[in-house]
């Protein structure tokens, strides 16, 4: 038997990390003029680094993106880029306005620097 | 933390279009847009300012906002293009018919004017061609004094590439020489598909030179400050200028504040005896 009286020393521990995460993650969507237009997961790389080299040029263009997980039937995408980069992506995604000559939007969903932050959305959270 | 607005959203007689781009504007998170109607007077022949289509005809059920509960809020804006200084005539009785009021200035001296004397809300910073002049701190810190903002469009960067590089190259001007305060980033979406979300916004300030605080306030809280500042002008009865956003007539404030909470019926202001005529909604009922 344990004695009753034994208590757990409870340590106030603050852990601050500063550019935890090398990498950042955003959850987009691809919304076309023509709805039905649907597109393989290489022609949407294509489209995102062809995006980076119109703004950015061949510099954006080099920049490591990938593509983690692909939607095609929602065109909705994961994305990764290393966290130096992420405000040319992410511009470069905003100003990105055709897709074979129909009009087109890239919606960011979610940024994170942590994956398991985009598993949630409390802006599609359904409360009864 | 300010709601985000998007103060510049193009007219199109096109009633669908527009109520698309409204319902998309709520979709993405904007709780207040301003219908912008653009006015270029010639000094050839004498043409008529537009008038506003009044909200509920144009929109029968304003679509809530995501994220909150309340219904997104739609203002009249109208931009005059000048060229002239006898384009703009202040305290003309069909610009209070309008919530905000703008102007594009196309040459030094109408720039110098505006930022000074003109009694504006918004001066609109071209972007679809290479800047006529340069900006001189001057007319600007001038300009911040009175609390007059400086408004830069993104929706032609995203139509054609040769209007990207204008747009960076005279939004990076206008941060050097503003140092990033007093700068609203819009949309002048034409489309739905133009229109970008707030966060996204923010990033093409950080593009243009402002830091990360000012970035976010320039859809935020400059915003907010336009619409106090061109509330307050119907009210001032002193002819000296409003000297900024600090010395704001407190019932103008209530006003303001008493609008984010409620629709924007009838106006509930104590004391104000002289009826001043603005806009409707912002005109206070007759009985004291």
């Amino acid at each position: 038997m344990h004695a009753v009286d034994q208590k757990e020393e409870s340590v106030f521990q603050r852990v601050v990390l500063k550019n935890a995460s090398p990498f950042h993650y955003m959850k987009v969507h691809l919304v076309l003029e023509n709805e039905t237009t649907r597109l393989t997961a290489v022609e949407l790389k294509h489209f995102i680094i062809s995006g980076l080299k119109t703004l950015h040029g061949e510099v954006g263009a080099a920049l490591n993106v990938d593509v983690l997980k692909y939607d095609d039937d929602t065109l909705t995408a994961l994305l990764r880029v290393s966290s130096r980069g992420l405000v040319k992506l992410w511009s470069s995604l905003t100003l990105l306005g055709s897709y074979q000559n129909q009009a087109c939007a890239f919606r960011v969903l979610q940024v994170s620097p942590f994956l398991l932050a985009l598993s949630g959305n409390s802006r599609e959270l359904q409360l009864d | 933390m300010s709601v985000f607005m998007d103060l510049n959203v193009l007219f199109s007689p096109d009633r669908n279009r527009l109520q698309g781009v409204i319902e998309t504007a709520a979709h993405l998170g904007f709780s207040t847009v301003a219908i912008n109607y653009v006015f270029e007077p010639s000094s050839k022949k004498k043409q008529e300012v537009p008038v506003p289509c009044p909200i509920s005809e144009l929109i029968d059920q304003l679509p809530v906002v995501q994220g909150r509960s309340r219904p997104i809020r739609v203002l009249n804006r109208l931009t005059v293009l000048m060229s002239d200084s006898s384009h703009f005539r202040p305290s003309a009785p069909e610009y209070r018919r309008f919530d905000l009021l703008a102007v594009q200035p196309t040459t030094e001296k109408l720039f110098h004017a505006a930022c000074m004397l003109y009694d504006v809300d918004i001066v609109c910073i071209s972007v679809t061609e290479k800047l006529p002049f340069i900006f001189k701190r001057a007319p600007i810190n001038g300009a911040v004094e009175r609390g007059v903002v400086f408004e830069v469009s993104y929706s032609a960067a995203i139509r054609d590439a040769t209007m990207r590089r204008y747009t960076i190259a005279n939004a990076v001007c206008l941060m050097d020489s503003c140092k990033g305060k007093n700068v609203i980033l819009s949309s002048a979406a034409e489309k739905a598909l133009e229109l970008r979300g707030p966060y996204d916004v923010t990033n093409l300030g950080l593009l243009f030179g402002l830091s990360d605080g000012d970035a976010k306030e320039a859809v935020s809280s400059t915003c907010r400050a336009v619409l106090l500042h061109a509330g307050n002008k119907y009210y001032s009865t002193s002819t000296a200028s409003t000297t900024g956003s600090t010395a704001m007539s407190t019932t103008a404030i209530v006003m303001m504040m008493k609008e984010d909470e409620g629709q924007p019926s009838a106006k509930r202001c104590s004391g104000r005896p002289s009826g001043p005529s603005g806009p409707p909604h912002l005109r206070p009922p007759s009985s004291v």
